[in-house]
């Protein structure tokens, strides 16, 4: 065995502000420095977490910008919604002078759906709005894990890279620190007040971008409520009688009653992450948050009955045949389910609540019969669901570490127009493009034109966003629904042991877990075994599990659970 | 393989007839090669211009094979590139870790498993798609008139061009779960097939994909061998009464003899090779338990994964491995009395 961080420096770091990462100096198996922090010069602490205390002198001061009062306030950790008609006319400006100095950025982000062309009227006219010219280099968001290792090992970064938390596997936090800049100096404290829309983003999100010590991130706020909702055809449900299933029974003799292969129609997709979150297990979100304390002893989600479980109905609902031939492909199906949902080629499927206003958005002018709703996730035996919180900011934009300052500060000038509060001209821009282009407004409410539904599509939301916001005001009755079904499942979400923390693992146990995810997609499918998961478990207990378990045990004896 | 006598003769009258040009080559038995006498400094003044041309290739081939090839000492580190900007200072700030990797290989039930995949699929792919394009050849070959010669032989060529994400989204469209041929099937009450999805008869389903696309194009090697053929040596032997069939056994097949043993020896060589993309893009199909080859294997756990030193591990046993297939092939091929891809 070998120490695995930087081969130097195994005592204690150089670093005032790196105080917390005492635990890097424990020693672990056979006195083997494994936590070694790096003191190198473009370090920071490669694993470990930063204490609240050390946070507090490198996170951005908080100036709150409410444009628009919020219909419906936060509540169980919602966003807030915007449901009343919005004056478009009148909407504020809250960038009154262009930040960008006419530079150009490269941003790779993960992309899902059809990327449009380059150089549509969308990016032109918001490059137009920042005064930077952004060049995107969108990749398919379903196989991003595939690319970003690869491109951050490269010598050809791009000067923005987007990482969603639950891409931050094996190596990626040790390159995220290794290869991307600190933003303290342009953002910490007062700093952060030249960039007034990034100033009102709140501190929790801020705090979790902080990477091996330093403030890399520039956070995409979200609720702490999962985002993963099970969706599904209203309209056809109400033209065939069907109810919405309210435990995994009735989902299955649902499912079954539905599913009529020959008519070329099955009752879901791929439902392993609702599966997940009926059965209550942990989130797989993000490493840490898999981990939660038990009668005084973390366990790990892979651990846990309830995981078996959940992948076990998930694979009866496969080997039923409800399930779209599709989803058998697994991360090899590339393509965009939007169009086969439309075409009532499946009814129910899972994916993040955006989705909720961008099919109904999509299908709005040829389709007008099309209605998709949120169903709530329903605990698996009928009873209330236990559901995991996820992080207050799950995907972070990164500046290249060989950025210069010019370059940093037009990124900078980008994210503060994307992270216009709703209410002012930047976030309609970002949000629904150009008027005339991209939206019509009748009677004072916007639509999206066809070219709007693919033009508009992620690419500016990705690099930072005000307080998590639903606010639709082309359908505001789907804001309305989106806000309260988080409300709803708010009430039934705990907080995990480490929920809030940023934390990054000693790269000798980062790739423990990295084939689980394989794994369970090839027991739904039912090409292996729910022994084979078992066996994988002890196999990642006896390989570095145990040992992981007692680094996190030291993190939570420092800095106390969050759970609650 | 067996062969008959007849045709070894041929071979070694075309051989006489046909001396290789190239300088160096081999020549007839009896004669000694005029280079030999010469010093190496008279050598070099004679060929310094040819040795002037390579140059630029051989350069080509030290950057872009032969530097990368240092890169493999990862394998021997636990190797993390995101420590530095620079490659070559990641490595040196590496920390060593002997022969650990390889350990963790040979332990791995998962390389194993790759190994097996591989191997099988090499032997699917030399049974029934290496034939193919020989017999595609000869079909070519039989063809007289030249407009549908040409014709046939660009719809032949045609799918090569196709790259394999648009061939494997044309078999998902056709032989898909949803795809056409299944949803025939279900309006005529019978069950639909999953093809795609398949682990049993994924290799199939890959070598049908290989011959699909590449069997045309591999018929060009083929094709350029049977045209150097000469016609009087068929008129002979139709003057004999050598029918259709056997004017192909005794005269084109020994002409294609020497050309067939060349490709095979280089197959045997990329034999670990079997289609990176094209299994990379159905992998999640079915599964790595059936899809998962040395390749995959590789830029799963070094791309995918960013265990870099482990892939590279594991790239380095694949290389060993082919190069002693390959010897061992070039020794077959010399048994049998062909040159394989060097001389001794």
């Amino acid at each position: 065995m070998t120490p695995n961080a930087a081969p130097s420096s195994s005592g204690p770091s150089r670093r005032s502000f790196l105080a917390s990462t005492a635990v890097a100096t424990a020693a672990v198996a056979g006195g083997m420095p494994l936590l070694a922090a790096c003191g190198g010069s473009d370090g920071g602490s490669r694993d470990g977490t930063t204490s609240s205390k050390d946070a507090k002198k490198i996170l951005p001061a908080y100036v709150a910008s409410n444009v628009v009062t919020p219909d419906i306030p936060s509540k169980n950790g919602s966003a807030v919604g915007f449901t009343s008609k919005l004056d478009l006319a009148g909407l504020k400006t809250s960038v009154p002078k262009k930040l960008g100095k006419g530079g150009k950025v490269t941003i790779m982000s993960p992309f899902w759906g059809s990327p449009p062309k380059d150089g549509n009227a969308y990016y032109t006219s918001m490059n137009d709005l920042i005064g930077v010219d952004v060049v995107w280099q969108n990749q398919d968001g379903n196989t991003y894990d595939q690319k970003l290792g690869a491109v951050l090992a490269s010598s050809e970064v791009p000067d923005v890279v987007v990482v969603p938390g639950w891409n931050m596997t094996g190596k990626i936090p040790s390159a995220i620190i290794g290869k991307f800049a600190d933003l303290g100096p342009y953002l910490s404290g007062d700093a952060v007040k030249e960039y007034p829309n990034l100033a009102a983003i709140p501190t929790d999100a801020w705090q979790r971008s902080i990477f091996g010590g330093k403030l890399r991130g520039l956070p995409m706020p979200s609720s702490y409520v999962t985002g993963i909702v099970p969706l599904y055809r209203q309209d056809i449900f109400e033209k065939e009688g069907y109810e919405v299933p309210r435990s995994c029974d009735e989902f299955m003799a649902l499912a079954k009653d539905a599913t009529n292969a020959k008519a070329k129609r099955w009752a879901c997709l791929d439902m392993k992450w609702t599966a997940f979150n009926a059965f209550g297990v942990l989130s797989g979100n993000e490493k840490s948050l898999g981990w939660n304390e038990v009668d005084g002893k973390l366990v790990y989600r892979i651990e846990t009955e309830e995981y078996l479980e959940a992948l076990e109905w998930t694979r009866k609902l496969f080997a039923a045949d409800v399930v779209h031939p599709d989803a058998r492909l697994g991360k090899s199906n590339a393509a965009d389910p939007g169009p086969k949902f439309a075409a009532g080629e499946f009814l129910i499927y899972n994916q993040d609540s955006s989705q909720w206003w961008s099919r109904t958005a999509e299908q709005a002018t040829q389709n007008p019969e099309f209605k998709i709703w949120g169903m709530d996730i329903f605990g698996h035996d009928g009873g209330d669901p236990t559901l995991w919180a996820q992080n207050p900011a799950g995907i972070f934009a990164f500046v290249n570490k060989k950025a210069s300052e010019a370059v940093i500060r037009d990124v900078l000038a980008v994210a503060n127009v994307t992270a216009a509060p709703y209410g002012t001209k930047e976030y309609m821009a970002t949000n629904y493009g150009v008027e005339g282009t991209h939206y019509t407004v009748k009677d004072g409410v916007p639509t999206k034109t066809d070219q709007g539904n693919i033009d508009v599509m992620n690419a500016y939301v990705m690099v930072a966003s005000p307080a998590a916001t639903i606010a639709h005001p082309d359908f505001p009755e789907v804001a309305k629904g989106q806000v309260e079904w988080q409300q709803r499942m708010g009430a039934f979400t705990k907080k995990p042991s480490f929920y809030g923390m940023q934390i990054t693992e000693p790269s000798r146990y980062t790739n423990l877990s990295n084939d689980f995810e394989q794994l369970e997609d090839d027991v739904i499918r039912g090409r292996k075994k729910i022994s084979d998961v078992q066996q994988a478990v002890s196999d990642w207990k006896s390989k570095g599990g145990d040992k992981l378990r007692d680094w996190y045990q030291k993190i939570l004896d420092e800095n106390g659970s969050a759970a609650g | 393989m067996s062969h008959s006598t007849v045709p070894r003769t041929d071979t070694e009258a075309e051989a006489k007839e046909n001396p290789p040009a190239a300088h160096g080559g081999a020549t007839g038995a009896t004669k000694k090669p005029p280079a030999g006498k010469l010093s190496l400094r008279l050598r070099f003044r004679r060929d310094r211009v040819l040795l002037l041309m390579t140059l630029p290739a051989i350069l080509l081939v030290l950057l872009f094979n032969y530097v990368p090839i240092l890169g493999n000492v990862v394998a021997f580190q636990e190797y993390d590139p995101y420590i530095s900007d620079n490659g070559v200072v990641s490595i040196l700030r590496s920390p060593w870790v002997g022969l650990e990797n390889f350990q963790r290989i040979f332990e791995d039930s998962a390389f194993w498993n790759s190994v097996q995949n591989t191997l099988v699929l090499f032997f699917l792919q030399l049974v029934l798609y290496f034939p193919i394009p020989i017999l595609l050849a000869l079909l070519i070959n039989s063809v007289v008139r030249p407009r549908v010669r040409a014709i046939s032989q660009a719809i032949l060529y045609l799918p090569h061009f196709f790259s394999w994400v648009l061939v494997v989204a044309v078999f998902q469209q056709l032989l898909g779960g949803a795809g056409l041929l299944s949803q025939l099937l279900r309006q005529h009450g019978y069950d639909g097939l999953d093809i795609m999805t398949d682990p049993e008869t994924f290799k199939f389903l890959i070598t049908a994909q290989s011959v699909w696309k590449d069997a045309g194009w591999g018929i060009i090697v083929f094709l350029a061998a049977l045209a150097s053929v000469s016609p009087d040596l068929y008129e002979a032997a139709a003057m004999d009464g050598a029918n259709r069939w056997r004017r192909m056994w005794h005269v084109t097949l020994p002409a294609l003899r020497p050309v067939i043993a060349l490709l095979l020896v280089l197959r045997v060589g990329d034999a670990l090779t079997v289609g990176f993309e094209q299994i990379l893009l159905q992998r999640g199909a079915v599964g790595p338990g059936a899809a998962e080859v040395l390749d995959t294997f590789v830029w799963w756990n070094g791309v995918r994964n960013q265990d870099f030193s482990y892939a590279a591990a594991a790239g380095l046993v694949k290389g060993v491995i082919s190069l002693g297939l390959v010897l061992a092939a070039n020794k077959v091929a010399h048994l049998m009395g062909e040159q394989g891809v060097y001389k001794k």
